[in-house]
């Protein structure tokens, strides 16, 4: 009888211990996607000077530009997805980064202080979405791990957690930032 | 950074007619020091065969004794014979080389880094009862605010038999640098021992460790085969370890060969690199007019110096500049 107890007590106390974790990885996947939230604002708030200060110059790409803000008002819905927003952030990205490619046909642009200044400003940010889409990652393949292996995934059953959508880290993340070209004039 | 070739030009050209007086110097000295090792040891010998044979004493308590005590006389004569020398060879050769990599660097040998420099980098929290250190270099590199030093701390303990001993916390380079971001929290590297030897087990240990901040985990394999890292932010953890400075700081392992402590505080980085020798003390035996000796030196100064431009410290992301 005593040994039943025992038995119950640990196996009590795994099934807690189990709870408690992914509790811990649910909660983190939330925090760092808010962290994640909150600096991609600071790209959505940027958008507008960035528009008006390239809209003069730039006159073959409006349609990028009309793009980029139509991407930047979706965005800012308050009742998105977090599998919403990724999916978002990653066209806003790749039609942002074609944008700045696209500055070095227009050389009185590229001389501007006001739009130097601000794709400084955008390059830092677009530093910090990448840290946070990679620290976002690493606590979504936590949590994944731990909502698939087993016997956590019998808890996860329970508590009807789901498998989450990963950030698709984009090839030039990866590759070493260039900050002297990038601010030559 | 300055090529070989002209390494060797300057070495031959401006070092060579110096090092030519003070290689004159270092053969005084070692001659001294022969003749010193000869006497002495014909008097371990005397000494050894009097206990033995006048006083009776064991074989090895004699021998001990005898040898024990004229090896300690002989390190006292070389410390004295080869203390002038360091200073001249630190003078002559140390020196020299910095300066040749960059003039503008200033370089005090008997000066070293401040406790509170080495207290900020969190990179040893161990208490400490010896710091100690020497030839300090300090400047502007490409705009960047360095200082490095050799630097020896070391921690007082007890053996089981009573006798005090010394124990190394630290002992090599260390360096400080601004760092090109700006950041609020702390993040420290420290060489991944744990994991490499007991696997998972270990990463496990390491995110118990209570003295330091969360265990990061990052998106890079090789660096995390060689690290282990802790910080108050994963975002900003990941803000400062880019893809890109966690290659560097592989490179930088691989090419020093030695573990690597690094941290990020308070806008600087701080650099550890462990070497279990006084790195800028002259070697008695080598002679300096063989560029093979020297170039073990210029190519430690060139790793440190080229700390910011492999790096990449000065270049300053906006807000920094």
């Amino acid at each position: 009888m005593q040994t039943f107890f025992i038995v119950l007590g640990v196996i009590l106390l795994i099934v807690v211990f189990m709870y408690n974790s992914l509790i811990s990885k649910t909660n983190q996947v939330e925090n760092i996607f808010a962290g994640l939230d909150a600096v991609l604002k600071k790209r959505y708030d940027l958008i507008p000077n960035l528009i008006a200060s390239v809209k003069e110059y730039m006159v073959h790409e409006r349609e990028t530009l009309e793009k980029i803000t139509t991407l930047r008002t979706q965005a800012l819905q308050t009742n998105l997805h977090s599998h919403e927003k990724i999916a978002l952030d990653k066209e806003l990205s790749s039609i942002l980064g074609g944008l700045m490619v696209a500055v070095e046909n227009y050389p009185t642009l590229k001389a501007n202080e006001n739009f130097l200044h601000l794709q400084g400003t955008l390059h830092e940010i677009e530093e910090q979405i990448s840290a946070a889409r990679r620290a976002y990652n690493q606590s979504v393949t936590d949590y994944n791990n731990a909502i698939e292996m087993f016997p956590s995934n019998v808890m996860a059953g329970f508590m009807k957690l789901r498998r989450k959508e990963v950030f698709n880290i984009p090839s030039q993340e990866r590759q070493n930032v260039d900050v002297k070209n990038l601010f030559q004039k | 950074m300055k090529k070989r070739a002209s390494i060797v030009d300057y070495y031959y050209e401006s070092m060579y007619p110096e090092l030519e007086v003070l290689e004159q110097d270092r053969l005084v000295i070692v001659s001294k020091l022969k003749k010193a090792a000869f006497f002495l040891f014909c008097c371990a010998i005397i000494a050894y065969l009097l206990l033995h044979q006048n006083f009776h004493m064991e074989f090895l308590e004699a021998f001990m004794l005898s040898f024990g005590s004229t090896f300690m006389l002989f390190m006292f004569v070389y410390r004295h014979e080869s203390a002038g020398y360091s200073m001249l060879f630190k003078d002559h050769v140390i020196e020299k080389i910095i300066h040749f990599l960059d003039p503008s660097l200033i370089y005090q040998k008997h000066r070293y880094l401040l406790e509170n420099v080495y207290q900020k980098s969190e990179l040893f929290i161990e208490a400490y009862d010896r710091y100690r250190g020497s030839d300090l270099v300090e400047g502007l590199i490409e705009g960047v605010g360095v200082q490095f030093c050799d630097l020896h701390v070391e921690k007082k303990y007890r053996t089981k038999n009573g006798k005090e001993e010394w124990k190394d916390i630290f002992s090599g380079l260390f360096f400080v640098a601004d760092f090109n971001k700006h950041f609020q929290t702390n993040v420290v590297v420290l060489p991944d021992h744990a994991e490499r030897i007991l696997g998972v087990v270990g990463s496990w240990l390491q995110s118990m460790n209570i003295g330091r901040g969360e265990l990061i985990k990052l998106d890079d394999a090789l660096f995390e085969k060689y690290f282990v890292v802790y910080g108050e932010d994963p975002i900003e953890s990941r803000y400062i370890l880019t893809h890109a400075l966690m290659e560097k700081i592989v490179q930088l392992r691989q090419k020093s060969g030695k573990n690597i402590y690094l941290s990020f505080v308070d806008s600087k980085i701080y650099i550890a690199i462990e070497y279990n020798k006084a790195l800028f003390e002259p070697i008695l035996w080598k002679s300096l007019l063989k560029f093979s000796y020297i170039k073990e030196y210029v190519e430690l100064l060139s790793m440190m110096i080229g700390i910011v431009k492999h790096f990449k410290l000065d270049e300053k992301l906006w807000s920094k500049r």
